[in-house]
């Protein structure tokens, strides 16, 4: 694999921090376990917040890994990082789920957000659902551009430079659109207190 | 739009160090601090969703049992299908094997005709 041609420092967002797991996943892929359990959560996370479906997200989430496997042989650190590639690989498999559903779901909570939660502390979710359920409402109601942008920003806490990778624009663009979403929300939670 | 570029490239450093943990600095621009504040809320209120422990599991063994076999078929299809698009390395292709089938034909015949003669 070519050497990155750029100051590995650990304060540039640019070196990417799973740089030595996926050498070792290319040697040998028994080694990309460490990978898969490092992003699988926020894959599906990702995949749920899109789909709004367990079942769609769970799906969406094996096909994801079994493509990101399947090519990581091909993955080179010329300019993106690892994060970045495999969420590109996932918004394509969402893309196409999507359009296998041939509509655009509005994300729906109740049913599938009982289920992946079910681990996690279930009081502090219950306390947080109606606040979440108008959020997600708010953030349903952006363009479709800028609603990948909140989600990826805050959920998986991608950078503006990663989402442009993964959306195929430009850092520039992605926080262009980012700050066209808060400014968006912002007039929505507005309107929302005086109606 | 470079007013607007400067404002959004403020508000995605705030967005930065905010994910990061570290305290947001107030921005320059003080009409940025309620878009500061509205993505603030919706990290907290963005939960992580966490994967079931059946899909972990489930596609854990599927990581693992992927064939070999199957990898080298895949590769074989993905090469194939790169050549086939390449124009050029069709009709080279083309060309070259309609030329080695010409050869045969005329070695055939010269041979099926030197062999009549001998009889």
């Amino acid at each position: 694999m070519r050497q990155p041609d750029r100051a590995a420092s650990p304060d540039d967002p640019r070196v990417d921090p799973d740089l030595d797991a996926v050498r070792a996943a290319q040697a040998d892929r028994a080694a990309f376990a460490t990978l898969y359990r490092r992003y699988l959560d926020r894959v599906y996370g990702y995949a749920f917040y899109q789909l709004g479906d367990h079942h769609d997200a769970e799906d969406a989430t094996e096909r994801t890994f079994m493509a990101a496997l399947a090519a990581l042989g091909g993955f080179r650190d010329t300019g993106s990082t690892f994060r970045a590639w495999l969420f590109r690989i996932a918004h394509n498999t969402i893309a196409n789920a999507h359009r296998s559903r041939a509509r655009r779901p509005t994300i729906a909570l109740p049913d599938g957000w009982d289920r992946p939660a079910a681990e996690a502390d279930p009081a502090r979710l219950v306390g947080r659902g109606e606040e979440l359920r108008e959020v997600l409402r708010l953030i349903d109601q952006l363009p479709e551009d800028r609603r990948q942008v909140v989600l990826l920003r805050f959920v998986d806490e991608l950078t503006s430079r990663e989402i442009g990778i993964v959306l195929d624009r430009s850092e520039g663009a992605v926080r262009v659109l980012l700050h066209r979403a808060l400014r968006e929300l912002a007039a929505r939670v507005a309107e929302d207190r005086l109606a | 739009m470079p007013i607007l570029h400067t404002r959004a490239e403020r508000l995605d450093r705030a967005v930065d160090a905010l994910l990061a943990g570290s305290p947001v600095a107030p921005p320059v621009d003080p009409g940025l601090r309620p878009l500061v504040d509205l993505a603030a809320a919706l990290r907290g209120a963005l939960l992580p969703v966490p994967a079931g422990s059946r899909l972990e599991a489930r596609l854990a063994a599927r990581l693992a049992t992927r064939s070999p076999l199957g990898d080298g078929m895949r590769a074989f299809r993905e090469r194939a299908t790169r050549e086939l698009r390449s124009r050029d390395r069709l009709l080279l292709a083309g060309a070259v094997s309609s030329a080695a089938v010409g050869v045969g034909v005329t070695a055939y015949a010269v041979w099926h005709r030197s062999a009549l003669r001998r009889s």
